[in-house]
């Protein structure tokens, strides 16, 4: 008999029960998972921006070009990121005190937040497009710029949509009593490591590229 | 017996952590605008965003709180793949400069 097993003795008849090994590091299964996707998400990420950061050390005619106007959107957009952290952890926190319909407000203000990052990114984009810059060329240096560029914030981007979509899909779950507060708390890390990637990504690919 | 005082630190804790996140976006933006060299930028401005990554990683992400196991496992592990992902600045410096390393 393993040590994950036990015998009950019941009504003379002795049957094993398969009793499950306690998770390591003492955290539920799921938020386990979470955690493991999340580090791997981060060795993308890393990649993207170690890479990006190659390829600007790399290129002599690296361009600088964002203006203020693009700096000021960006950090409205930075702002609304750090406000939403704090709305999901308080989420979460009245998730914890089974408060549901505190979490569940808290996380549609979240969910709303994050519609307004959208729509400033993509419009974000579509001055850039309008500027000139593709995937393949801009007007100000090397073609690889723009590769570089599309491809780290859209990444962010698309990270952003499915935790939208994992807001609605959990938070209206929660609400109705299907899912728990540990689900709700897997989606709120989702979101925080979210901003905290986009922490870096303003430096680097914006702040670090301001017109001089 | 209650922990009402337990929960209001603990929110303002979140709080407290919250206005540190803005005042350190508003740092790196006041750095990137005084237009210092290309890597004292680079240097600041990683500095910084570190400072507020672990900021969320321990107190939004309620590492700081979970099982000691749990911190050292999860940041030994991210951190060491993290530095080993930077062995490329060689390359990079190689390309351009033709030897591993600035000059």
């Amino acid at each position: 008999m393993s040590h994950s097993e036990v015998v009950l003795e019941g009504s003379g008849h002795g049957h094993h029960v398969p009793v499950f090994e306690p998770s390591p590091f003492a955290v539920p299964a799921k938020k386990l998972a979470m955690w493991l996707f999340i580090i791997s998400d981060i060795m993308t990420f890393a990649g993207c921006l170690i890479a990006y950061g190659f390829l600007r050390n790399a290129q002599p005619d690296w361009p600088r070009p964002y203006q203020s106007s693009t700096i000021i959107s960006v950090m409205i957009m930075t702002f609304i990121m750090i406000t939403s952290s704090l709305t999901m952890v308080l989420a979460v926190r009245a998730a914890r005190a089974e408060r549901r319909d505190e979490a569940f407000r808290f996380t549609m203000i979240t969910l709303v937040m994050g519609l307004v990052f959208v729509a400033l990114h993509v419009r974000e984009w579509f001055s850039m497009i309008g500027q000139g810059v593709t995937f393949y060329k801009n007007p100000w240096g090397t073609g690889l710029f723009g590769g570089a560029y599309y491809s780290i914030t859209g990444i962010e981007l698309l990270h952003v949509i499915a935790a939208l979509i994992a807001f609605v899909i959990v938070g209206m779950g929660y609400k109705r009593g299907r899912y728990t507060a540990v689900d709700l708390e897997n989606c709120g890390l989702f979101w925080q490591f979210i901003n905290i990637v986009w922490m870096f990504v303003v430096p680097l690919v914006y702040l670090m590229n301001v017109a001089g | 017996m209650t922990n009402a005082p337990q929960v209001q630190s603990a929110t303002g804790k979140y709080y407290v952590v919250y206005v540190c996140m803005l005042v350190i976006s508003a740092i790196e933006l006041l750095v990137a605008y005084r237009h210092p060299g290309a890597h004292e930028l680079l240097g600041a401005l990683l500095i910084l965003s570190f400072i507020g990554a672990a900021l969320g990683v321990l107190y939004f992400m309620g590492l700081a709180s979970e099982n000691r196991s749990a911190i050292i496992g999860f940041a030994v592990f991210t951190l060491f793949v993290l530095a080993a992902i930077n062995y490329s600045w060689t390359d990079s410096f190689r390309i351009l400069l033709g030897v591993p390393y600035a000059k």
